[in-house]
């Protein structure tokens, strides 16, 4: 097992290296900008995916987690008030509302958890879109300013890569620890969970405040790279997005999100220039991955390698294996 | 041994695909290897502004608008107008060509900025026209002034962005702000003799800015305003609403909608109550275009409404505009979307004609300083915040040559965005909304 790590932290590193490096490559302002968003995409999508694979609990709320978190800089920004207390209203109010969707969902489960996360994401984005004495209504406020340091595009490009590293290796690290193994035990089975003495609306709640919390730390990273916000960074539509970023990628994968997030933030921005009916494509490429490729795109390529290996070696049992949406209990 | 675990082939795997995705982006943007000879053309014949009779080089305009999306219909409608006019007229004028990259945005602000970002950064446009929306527009206005490129908005009737957000590098070209094209619809609801009204508009920006330019209209020339309703956005069914404005009982009744399903759906409800005799009723600009007029047919005939437009007006350029327009689109009757659009290519245009090529905060000047005289929205100068300060039409549907056309039976000229304030009294009062309608 110590070898196969080297080789997953190796493999790695050399993504990071590549996703770094990609500024110099003589990359425009515009493409280090478009890989700017598919960073904080994917950080927003690996905490929907983190919390959806080990939690079991499909999310349809974590737009607006982020969103309140651009509006909590954006309104500061707008009182003129200090960057550092920019950052930290930010994170204050994404925690907080992070908070009120953990304590209304955590005795929920399955669709119900989905229909929880939906409605309060739909307050937001309704808070967002009247509230205008904060939000300034559906105008959204502008000229929200990144901290002096970050002004440049490639030095706010190198530290998202920074973050998605960071927070990637976190959400990972926390998966494979007893915590997660915990979480992965609820979602398999909540009652025998229970009967163990776990006490399971507590454990929910922590998966939900760490996915909400790196949540609102990407809604952060989103305002500081578009200066801006307006109640579409809430809505409903780029939730549902996130969720096809996760199932594109490979829903429980390390890389899915960012894999998941590449695409739908190239088909939106790039290939809309030249393709006038770029929903479609995003729609027909999703509906294939979901016939052809199940477990999503580096789900299905690392089952394909696994079986491939097979023949050299006895089918070692997976520890780790990518589960659905809706999550069979097996019991052995 | 030789074996790898699983998730290290995924992490393998992932490092490809990653490399390929983001590979993608470079490659399907680089293209615009070709464009840098052109601008640097167009950048040589800035010297060209000397001898403004035959300049020569290209305008590249960078337009942006919802092609897709909830909002598709009207941001096809704003691109075919600026299409419709280089078509009539050709897209070289005084030696220079106009030369468009369309791009959609979906009404998505994050999808503008990014696209907005591509015009700038990878095309290198001259001009960015539009988008849209309200949230949409102000996020481009605030990212092309920041990298001083000029940006015309055809359609976007958000009050700030000629007032709070204003800058030298944005002009609302082709139409007016909220509160200020119904301003006007307040002061000749008072001048009719009315007293009382009461207001119906959709609850969001939009809404609260035009109910708001009603309202100050009215009670400045000694009306009162009774009741105010706020309806939510996707609103279908009207007849409580309708119901309200019934029990409200006032001498008028003033409604608004952002265009699109609203406008017909208050109509049926609307009539459907039998109101139309018995209470006097204004619209606003989108609630009574032509998509309104044709899905309701001749139910709809004298329903008064109050906009910039009035493509029944009797002027030889706008019966050559609808003329025009009907010739490609099957017959129809160009709709505001339309006529911003094409009044942005004609105020291009004009400047183009008159100055050469001008690039930067020198095209909006050159625009702002311009005194349109012909122009289908009536004669145009700007104000010092580049707004357009044109005519208000007070509409009636009439039939005209077996069509249904809005036809101005009362014009309020030269309307400016300040609702009879000074601009630093204006702009030192909150943003319009449900609790503050001024």
């Amino acid at each position: 097992m110590t070898r196969d790590r080297k080789v997953g932290l190796g493999a790695m590193a050399l993504l990071l290296l590549a996703l770094a490096s990609y500024p110099y490559l003589g990359t425009s302002g515009y493409q280090v900008s478009i890989a700017s968003t598919v960073l904080i995409a994917a950080i927003l999508a690996s905490t929907v995916n983190f919390l959806a694979a080990d939690g079991g609990m499909a999310s349809l709320g974590h737009g607006a987690i982020a969103g309140a978190a651009a509006y909590g800089a954006g309104w500061a920004s707008l009182q003129g008030h200090s960057m550092a207390t920019q950052i930290a209203l930010a994170m204050v109010v994404g925690i907080l509302v992070t908070t009120v969707y953990g304590v209304l969902s955590m005795r929920t489960n399955g669709i119900y958890f989905l229909m929880v996360t939906l409605a309060l994401g739909m307050v937001v984005f309704g808070l967002a879109y009247r509230l205008s004495s904060v939000t300034r209504g559906e105008n959204g406020i502008t000229g929200i300013e990144r901290p002096e340091v970050l002004a440049e595009p490639w030095a706010f490009y190198l530290f998202l890569v920074g973050c998605f590293a960071v927070t990637t290796a976190a959400l990972w690290v926390v998966s494979r620890s007893p915590f997660g193994a915990t979480l992965r035990g609820i979602r398999d089975s909540e009652s025998r969970m229970r009967s163990l003495g776990y006490y399971v609306p507590a454990y929910k709640l922590g998966a939900f405040m760490i996915s909400g919390t790196i949540a609102s730390l990407a809604g952060l990273l989103a305002v500081w790279h578009t200066h801006f916000v307006s109640p579409s960074a809430t809505e409903l539509g780029r939730s549902v997005l996130l969720i096809v970023m996760v199932l594109l990628g490979g829903l429980g994968t390390t890389l899915g999100p960012l894999v998941g997030a590449a695409i739908v933030i190239l088909v939106e921005n790039v290939v809309s220039n030249s393709v006038e009916r770029w929903p479609t494509v995003l729609g027909l490429i999703f509906i294939l991955t979901i016939l052809f490729a199940r477990a999503g795109l580096v789900g299905s390529a690392a089952k394909v390698l696994r079986r491939r290996r097979r023949g050299t070696d006895a089918g070692e049992p997976d520890t780790a294996e990518p589960a659905g949406l809706t999550t069979t209990t097996t019991i052995p | 041994m030789l074996t790898l675990p699983r998730w290290s082939a995924a992490l393998s795997l992932g490092v490809v695909a990653a490399l390929a995705l983001t590979a993608c982006a470079p490659a399907s943007s680089e293209d615009p290897t070709e464009p840098p000879a052109e601008t640097a053309g167009a950048s040589d014949d800035e010297t060209g502004d000397e001898a403004p009779a035959q300049a020569e080089g290209t305008l590249k305009v960078g337009y942006i608008s919802p092609i897709t999306g909830n909002f598709a219909v009207a941001g096809q409608e704003m691109v075919d107008g600026w299409n419709l006019y280089w078509e009539i007229n050709g897209n070289e004028v005084n030696g220079v060509t106009v030369e468009t990259i369309v791009e959609d945005d979906a009404g998505n602000p994050e999808i503008s900025l990014t696209k907005a970002r591509k015009l700038v950064e990878s095309d290198q446009v001259d001009v960015v026209v539009g988008p849209l929306l309200a949230n949409t527009a102000l996020a481009v206005a605030e990212y092309t002034s920041s990298v001083g490129v000029p940006n015309l908005h055809p359609v976007a009737a958000a009050d700030d962005l000629t007032q709070r957000a204003a800058n030298d590098f944005t002009v609302r070209s082709g139409s007016m702000s909220g509160s200020q094209a119904n301003y006007p619809g307040g002061v000749w609801a008072a001048d009719q003799g009315h007293e009382t009204a009461v207001t119906l508009c959709p609850d969001y920006a939009f809404g609260w800015e035009s109910c708001a330019g009603f309202k100050q209209g009215f009670e400045q020339n000694g009306g009162e305003v009774t009741a105010q309703f706020w309806y939510p956005n996707g609103t279908s069914d009207f007849s409580t609403y309708v119901s309200q404005l019934q029990s409200a009982g006032a001498d008028i009744a003033y409604v608004a909608t952002a265009g699109g399903a609203p406008g017909p759906d208050f109509m049926r409800s609307f009539l459907g109550l039998g109101l139309k005799d018995t209470q006097p009723l204004l619209m606003n600009c989108c609630s009574m275009d032509q998509a309104t007029l044709r899905a309701m047919g001749t139910e709809v005939l004298g329903i008064h409404s109050v906009s910039n437009w009035a493509e029944g007006r009797d002027a030889p350029e706008v019966a050559e505009f609808n003329a025009a327009y009907a010739e490609r689109y099957d017959g129809k009757i160009p709709s505001l979307n339309v006529a911003g659009g094409y009044v942005t290519a004609s105020q291009v245009a004009q400047v183009l004609a008159e100055n050469g090529l001008v690039t930067g905060d020198e095209l909006v000047a050159a625009i702002s300083a311009t005194t349109f005289e012909d122009s289908i929205l009536g004669k145009t100068v700007f104000d010092e915040y580049n707004n357009p300060v044109s005519p208000v039409y007070i509409r009636e549907v009439q039939e005209v040559d077996g069509q249904l056309l809005n036809v101005p039976i009362e014009t309020f000229d030269a309307v400016d965005q300040w609702l009879g304030m000074d601009p630093e009294e204006a702009m030192a009062r909150p943003n319009y909304s449900q609790q503050f309608q001024g």
